[in-house]
């Protein structure tokens, strides 16, 4: 047996003209949170309907819990949980109703699946709301029966992509710590998300996705100390006076990164002292400066370092 | 000693282990369960009430309006025309009706049901089934009370009597069945509730009345009689009728079934295409 929960090598899928991935390599160890992260359209939702079979791939190969997504489709089904970015749940059904059906279709006895349809309403603290009709729940609960609506059947892989988008603090957090609780427990999850504190908090290892294509992969650590950089974060007073302090900060041989019109900049740096540096072109284009920090690297850096580089 | 043995190995197994304990649902099962899904809305009974009342007031309607078609050309003698009528409604009710297998697929790909049941391990062909099955059951119910409605309104007394006429209902339950599948077809490629409605009543609303459902086609002009007696309806019109009438004809009756099953297979194919599509 191996102990890769999902291997994908080279999985390519394109939509007419559009190629939404471009040999695309990615693997998971048993027991591991891997986060995908990349901006919208980067193919993140794609490999996710891949890998859950909901679309077949264009090149490549793949396995999830060692069956073949193309050629064994029915047994990566019966070991897989996906929430997607929208609710999958039936609405002119209860919540209770609908987990109940997940279970019976997975085999489950009446007795079972009625077991276990309240147990996970306990977990997502909506057992009180598991008689009433879907269509009256509130996002966020619709949300968290979505989540376990997946984890009905036990699964070995759990797909959560972007689950947490469109959640309230209090209940993010409390997905974080029922993701960390099925991680103990020997679940293997991908997450795709665009929040790099979710990343960072629950990922074991990251992969950055853009255009398709993967131009970054390890653990939060390894990403920060090679890519992200320290960065000197610099407010100008005035947006007007941009174009001088980038040329200025050119010439220091810098590479400043700066979107158009905005006040603010952001430097990446290597030595210690290139504050002083920075400081010194700044006053060379005599642009006035409303705030300046020194940052340590964080998960955004690196994802905004790469996201330049590959737009560039 | 025994059981403090064994108690710690029973709760130390892998909670994983329960899932595959499960071990899959049958394809039968799979149906069962699936169709007692969607029996959750019968609950909701003004739906069946108003399926019930519309066919209900056409019969009012035309069983006053088209009286004269008693003594139009090729209309057979000595027949009321309610009894005439009655099994022609049978068949159109049914065929109507079934573009709800359609209209509930495609609000079942639009709603975000089906994504999951995408990504368990059963077959699509099991929730297309489903469908159908429910659809048949409901269609029965509608038919029934549709029929008892004309007996007590309307004094429905035709002279196949309760076996003639049970058996058109039958026959207007298989064509009803049939054409679900080709909704169904279409619903999943159409996807949206609104044109499926549209496209039911564009398709099925010409072929009611361009059939011998209301009149004879010898009453018709020519241009509509060559329309009329193409029409698959007018072949379950007729074997409907021909068995209420208790005037049993297997042609009708056969090339009924025969279409209907062709259009059921065709549709069957189509629709286990097209729910695959994302």
């Amino acid at each position: 047996m191996t102990d890769l929960m999902i291997d994908a090598a080279d999985v390519s899928k394109a939509f007419g003209d559009v190629k939404a991935l471009d040999g695309v390599s990615l693997q998971v160890p048993k027991g591991t949170v891997t986060g995908l992260l990349g901006h919208n359209g980067a193919g993140k939702t794609t490999l996710v309907n891949l890998l859950t079979t909901v679309l077949p791939l264009d090149a490549g190969g793949a396995t999830v819990a060692g069956h073949d997504v193309t050629t064994d489709g029915h047994e990566v089904r019966s070991r897989i949980g996906l929430t997607g970015q929208f609710a999958s749940v039936d609405e002119q059904l209860t919540g209770l109703h609908n987990l109940v059906l997940i279970a019976r279709l997975l085999g489950a006895s009446r007795r079972q699946a009625a077991d276990r349809a309240s147990e996970l309403l306990e977990l997502f603290d909506l057992a009180a709301a598991a008689d009433r009709k879907v269509d009256t729940y509130s996002g966020g609960m619709k949300r968290r029966l979505d989540l376990a609506a997946s984890l009905v059947g036990h699964p070995d892989v759990v797909f959560l992509d972007e689950p947490t988008t469109g959640l309230d603090p209090t209940s993010r957090l409390g997905l974080w710590e029922i993701v960390e609780k099925l991680v103990d427990d020997g679940t293997t999850v991908l997450l795709t998300t665009q929040y790099l504190e979710e990343a960072d908090r629950l990922a074991d290892s990251i992969t950055v996705l853009s255009n398709g294509q993967v131009v970054a992969a390890g653990t939060a650590a390894e990403l920060k100390a090679d890519i992200g950089q320290r960065t000197v974060a610099i407010t100008l007073a005035e947006a007007a006076a941009a174009p001088e302090a980038l040329a200025a900060l050119r010439r220091a041989g810098f590479s400043p990164i700066h979107d158009e019109g905005r006040r603010a900049m952001t430097i990446p740096v290597d030595a210690a002292n290139a504050l002083a540096a920075v400081v010194r072109a700044l006053d060379d284009a005599n642009a006035e400066v409303a705030e300046l920090a020194l940052h340590e690297p964080t998960l955004d850096d690196v994802y905004l370092t790469l996201t330049h580089q590959a737009a560039a | 000693m025994t059981v403090a043995t064994t108690t710690p190995q029973t709760n130390a197994a892998p909670p994983a282990a329960a899932a595959r304990d499960w071990g899959g649902s049958s394809y039968p099962s799979q149906i069962w369960v699936l169709t007692g899904r969607s029996m959750q809305a019968l609950k909701d009974k003004r739906m069946l009430i108003m399926s019930v009342v519309q066919p209900l007031i056409m019969l009012t309607l035309f069983s006053q309006v088209f009286k004269g078609m008693a003594f139009a050309p090729g209309f057979p003698q000595g027949v009321d025309y309610i009894d005439y009528l009655m099994p022609a409604i049978l068949v159109t009710t049914g065929s109507q009706s079934a573009m709800w297998a359609g209209a509930g697929l495609a609000t079942d790909l639009k709603n975000g049901a089906l994504a999951r049941f995408r990504t368990l391990p059963i077959s699509m062909y099991s929730l297309l089934t489903a469908r159908s099955v429910f659809d048949a059951v409901r269609n029965t119910i509608q038919l029934s009370l549709l029929l008892v409605g004309a007996v007590v309104l309307f004094g429905f007394n035709p002279a196949g009597g309760v076996f003639g006429t049970l058996a058109a209902l039958l026959l207007a339950l298989i064509v009803g069945w049939g054409l679900s599948w080709l909704f169904m077809a279409l619903g999943t490629w159409v996807r949206n509730l609104e044109v499926m409605q549209m496209i039911g009543m564009v398709a099925v609303f010409p072929l009611m009345f361009a059939s011998n459902a209301f009149a004879p086609v010898e009453s018709m002009p020519g241009w509509l009689q060559a329309i009329a007696s193409v029409n698959p309806l007018s072949y379950a019109i007729d074997g409907s009728r021909s068995l209420a009438l208790g005037d049993l004809d297997a042609g009708p009756i056969l090339w009924a079934l025969l279409i209907s099953g062709i259009i059921a297979s065709g549709g069957a194919l189509a629709a286990g295409r097209g729910i695959r599509k994302p």
